[in-house]
């Protein structure tokens, strides 16, 4: 059974369809690929996930879990957690503080309670920000503002991580380490979910990808099975002229 | 046919604060204090001055209201660009508070004085269906009607229409594409006053007498219709307006029917409220809201808990020094603003910690006088008592934070500007129905008959404490010091909190509700919880602040725009801060007794200039001083706290300077102390020490603060040297900007070098 199941996800805003019957699968221990040019409609699936708008039709299961209409705090409670495109980090905290408070609201809703401090010291130098622990966030670069988001994310021990850009504003080596680290993580049994732009990162640490166009799924494969299809090369490059 | 003649008024003042709210994003709460001082207007043209009545009319809606309107938009409203929610909110209560003190300054000193409205064409009326309708009413509807279809015409059919709203959706695109938001700002401005000026004219007659105050909530009453129309649909604005006219009319017909339904008549007064708090509930839910700090100029730094508890020692013995010099009517002054230091902590963690607003902290002050006056004094209460008893204080805080709760419970779903009108509505209904209520309720709930008797007489007589052996009652110099150590333990309190994990996902709801609702965070329970435990802070205060009064009076003590003042003095002083909530009591207090007191002084002392000081300077610092402090904000949202640490805060670096000047200040007090120099004297040696002091270390000793002169400098390192001429230190400032170790010493200047 898939970690997220995407079935037939619909959302309108007023006259704008931004999604059209969408389904897509997320296993467990993967790192699932979801690609598609600016305004595709991969952050509004995000947000429909996780519960930030409430999708006009179809249904989302996570761990055979059908959370559709459920309030975001009680998703993540089942294992969702997720970064965003436009960064939602806490500017009034420190580095350390952002991923510190995450483990605190964990403690109060989880059973498994675990210390806050040591945990969010692995989180730290798991995710390599160690030099930036005490600094305001407000003034560490977009990159590694990142990096904070998903070492909070992180905080929350979730099944299914779901990350919008995560690379974005991070340089090529940056990149390469930051895919070294999602593998790892789905080595451990996370699901990810991966919404990227840097197609090279994408092809590299994805097993499968869908790719989202004007709302609608037009291919999901292995890498080198996207790379070839032609709907795909259509949406990013455009038709050839006749 | 009465109750849509109210309503078209209602709707003219309504549509007002839609055009600006529209075009500014500003929600102008001084909207109904325009339309209060527009009516004054036209009365004193029309009946002080004695023009024709369309010529007043046209001066008054045509032009007076439309100068203020471009005035504030031009003088205030446009520094508020970039800042938060809360400022934004703040700024218009300055506002309003503004126009109601000059309004006082100017129509209301002499408080014999009457003002009589009339209505249009001396009252006559015609009758319409078989009812007398009066030509005042029937031109309100008909202006009503034209104010709908003009908007409509010049919002969508017009270029300035066109650029009103696209600078709503964008302003920086507007202007790439050759718009002018600030002309459409200012002409929606202008046409928002304008019409709050034509309501406030059309429904002064309401009233027998022309009052400050209710002029502005009779117009305040029009917020509930914009609020049904979400502050943007302007149909359903006139819906609002339309039901709450004739809720109104069906009301006192209701009330009027019967002996059965005669309590309903005393909620009229509250029926506005009522209406604008339950429209505010049924508002369709928000989004979970993102980040919005980052785009906004407001920042607080935490101290640490040892820094906290340092300077809560440094307040408490500070004032124990202070209170040494003072006379006893000084100390009753500094008293009142520690209490009312105390009641704005509970802003602190509220607003300043957790971004929410609340308006009626003076309302649960009431709350808490109510409920420790019945347990301790009371008929109901355990016997009459001469000591406020530590039970009396703690049921008091208790039942504080059950209402806040109960405030907070069908209000968790709003935020912001919506959440502080649902506590400001909420302020309203309880002062109406429940602390200006002097007469003795006779209730029967299924059978049960009991009399109900909250505010007996409308007064209230409150005993202090008499603990560890003192009486508080009688030694008010040591209920200062009392207050104040309770203003210090509670603040240690608060920063442990804010430096707690509960206080980081307090500090984290404000940042970003969304990013901590995917971490798993039930926002909503948060939220009740820091409204309840405020609200109880607010009790605690209120409670104190009403002792150090001894007496209260529901019709003065609780009024509805204290609250704001006191919200908008603790955002001033600096919202995040202890320290702002202790600025912001010790302003009030100066501003409306400590300077007019002054004042007078020295009016007596000098007859001949009695008119300047008194009628001028007195007047202006009691009526308009609070509210331009508000004002001045927009200039810095972190508050004056911030700006103080900002200031002191590189002195750190200097230790031995720091005990120095703290001697040279305690050697002063001692002086003062033993009489060997003036209060006067020691208060200006004190001012100059402080600030001349920190001047003088920081110059003494350059080579400790090079980065305090860099940052002085700013990015602006390029033309170092070029717009001055290059000192010794500046070298300094170069070195520490290309990361090099500085040089202590120096040992020709460094033009001579080159």
């Amino acid at each position: 059974m898939p970690l997220l199941e995407c079935n037939g996800v619909d959302m309108r805003f007023g006259g704008l369809h931004a999604l059209s019957d969408v389904s897509i699968t997320a296993e467990a221990g993967a790192i699932t690929g979801l690609i598609g040019p600016n305004g595709a409609g991969k952050t509004t699936l995000f947000n429909c996930i996780t519960g930030m708008i409430d999708p006009t039709g179809g249904r989302i299961v996570v761990a055979g879990t059908d959370v559709t209409g459920i309030p975001p705090f009680k998703r993540a409670r089942l294992g969702i957690s997720r970064t965003f495109q436009r960064l939602e980090l806490f500017t009034s905290l420190s580095v350390i503080e952002n991923i510190r408070v995450a483990g605190t609201i964990r403690n109060r809703w989880s059973k498994d309670r675990s210390d806050v401090n040591d945990e969010a010291e692995r989180i730290v130098d798991l995710i390599g920000i160690r030099h930036l622990a005490s600094r305001e966030v407000s003034e560490i670069p977009t990159g590694m503002a990142r990096r904070v988001e998903l070492g909070r994310a992180l905080m929350t021990k979730p099944k299914l991580l779901l990350l919008d850009e995560p690379a974005s504003g991070q340089d090529e080596a940056e990149t390469e380490e930051f895919g070294n680290l999602l593998v790892q993580l789905a080595e451990q049994g996370t699901g990810i979910l991966l919404v990227e732009h840097d197609v090279s990162l994408v092809m590299n640490v994805c097993t499968q990808i869908s790719v989202l166009d004007f709302g609608v799924i037009i291919a999901r494969g292995t890498p080198q099975e996207i790379q070839r299809n032609d709907a795909v090369i259509a949406a990013y490059l455009g038709e050839a002229p006749l | 046919m009465l109750g849509i003649c109210l309503g078209s008024v209602y709707a003219i003042a309504a549509t007002g604060l839609v055009v600006t709210y529209t075009t500014s994003g500003i929600f102008n709460f001084a909207h109904g204090a325009v339309g209060m001082i527009s009516a004054m207007f036209y009365w004193q043209m029309r009946f002080g001055y004695h023009l024709p009545a369309p010529i007043a009319f046209v001066l008054t809606v045509g032009v007076f209201a439309p100068v203020v309107g471009v005035a504030l938009d031009v003088v205030v409203m446009r520094g508020l660009r970039g800042t938060s929610e809360v400022t934004r909110l703040v700024i218009p209560i300055a506002v309003l508070l503004a126009v109601n003190g000059v309004a006082t300054w100017i129509w209301f000193r002499d408080s014999n004085k009457a003002y009589l409205p009339q209505k249009f064409f001396g009252g006559s009326t015609v009758k319409i269906f078989g009812q007398a309708v009066f030509y005042h009413q029937l031109i309100g509807v008909g202006l009503s009607a034209i104010v709908a279809a003009s908007l409509y015409v010049m919002l969508y059919r017009t270029r300035m229409g066109v650029t009103m709203r696209a600078s709503v959706d964008d302003r920086s695109l507007l202007m790439l594409n050759g718009g002018r938001p600030d002309q459409a700002s200012l002409v929606s401005w202008a046409i928002g006053s304008s019409l709050a000026g034509l309501a406030g004219v059309l429904l002064s007659p309401q009233l027998g007498a022309l009052q400050v105050l209710a002029l502005t909530l009779l117009v305040f009453d029009a917020y509930t219709a914009a609020i049904v129309g979400r502050l943007r649909n302007v149909p359903l604005v006139y819906v609002g307006a339309m039901g709450l006219g004739l809720s109104k009319l069906y009301w006192d017909w209701l009330s009027d029917a019967g002996q059965k339904w005669t309590a309903l008549r005393s909620m009229r007064g509250a029926l506005p409220a009522i209406l604008l708090f339950v429209a505010l509930l049924l508002l369709p839910q928000d989004r979970l809201r993102g980040a919005v700090v980052l785009r906004t100029r407001e920042r607080f730094n935490v101290p640490t808990i040892k820094q906290a508890v340092i300077w809560g020692g440094v307040l408490i013995a500070a004032i124990a020094m202070l209170q040494a010099l003072m006379s006893n009517s000084a100390v009753i002054s500094l008293s009142n603003a520690m209490g009312l230091s105390l009641m704005a902590l509970g802003l602190v963690l509220i607003t300043g910690y957790a971004g929410e607003i609340n308006l009626a902290a003076y309302t649960f002050a009431g709350v808490a006088l109510i409920v420790a006056w019945q347990f301790d004094v009371g008929p109901g209460g355990k016997a009459t008592r001469e000591s406020l008893s530590v039970a009396a204080i703690v049921l008091a805080m208790a039942v504080c934070a059950v209402v806040g709760g109960l405030i907070a419970l069908p209000a968790l779903r709003l935020r912001g500007l919506y959440l502080g009108l649902a506590t400001f509505a909420f302020a309203i209904i309880v002062n109406q129905l429940v602390l200006t209520q002097a007469d003795t309720l006779k209730a029967n709930i299924f059978g049960w008959k009991f009399d109900l008797n909250l505010m007996t007489g409308g007064t209230l007589t409150v005993p202090r404490p008499r603990w560890f052996g003192v009486d508080f009652a009688t030694n008010q110099r040591a209920y200062l010091l009392l207050m104040t150590i309770l203003f210090a333990i509670v603040g240690v309190c608060l920063i442990v909190l804010r430096r707690s994990g509960f206080g980081r996902m307090i500090v984290a709801m404000k940042d970003s509700p969304a990013a901590c609702a995917t971490l798993g965070m039930n926002v909503r329970g948060l939220k009740l919880a820091v409204f309840m435990l405020s609200s109880s802070i607010a009790g605690l205060g209120g409670l104190m602040w009403v002792a150090q009064q001894r007496t209260a009076t529901g019709q003065g003590s609780f009024d509805v725009f204290a609250g704001l003042a006191l919200f908008m003095i603790a955002v001033v002083g600096g919202i995040g801060y202890v320290s702002g909530a202790l600025i912001a009591g010790i302003f009030l207090s100066v501003l409306s007794v400590v300077m007019p007191n002054i004042w007078l002084k020295l009016g007596t002392d000098y007859p001949s200039l009695h008119w300047l000081f008194v009628s001028v300077f007195g007047n202006f610092t009691k009526f308009v001083g609070p509210a331009l402090v508000g004002i001045g904000l927009g200039k810095n949202p972190s508050g004056i706290a911030q700006q103080i640490m900002d200031g002191f805060r590189p002195l750190r670096k200097a230790p031995g300077a720091v005990a120095a000047m703290a001697a040279v200040g305690i050697g002063l007090w001692a002086l003062a102390w033993r009489n060997v120099i003036g209060n006067w004297t020691f208060t200006l040696a004190f001012i100059v020490l402080i600030i001349g002091g920190s001047k003088l270390i920081m110059k003494m000793l350059p080579g400790r603060f090079v980065a305090e002169r860099q940052a002085l400098i700013g990015e602006d390192l390029d033309h170092l040297g070029l717009a001055t001429r290059l000192a010794a230190t500046d070298k300094d400032v170069f070195d520490a900007a290309l990361g090099l170790p500085p040089i202590i010493k120096q040992d020709r200047p460094l033009h001579a070098a080159s």
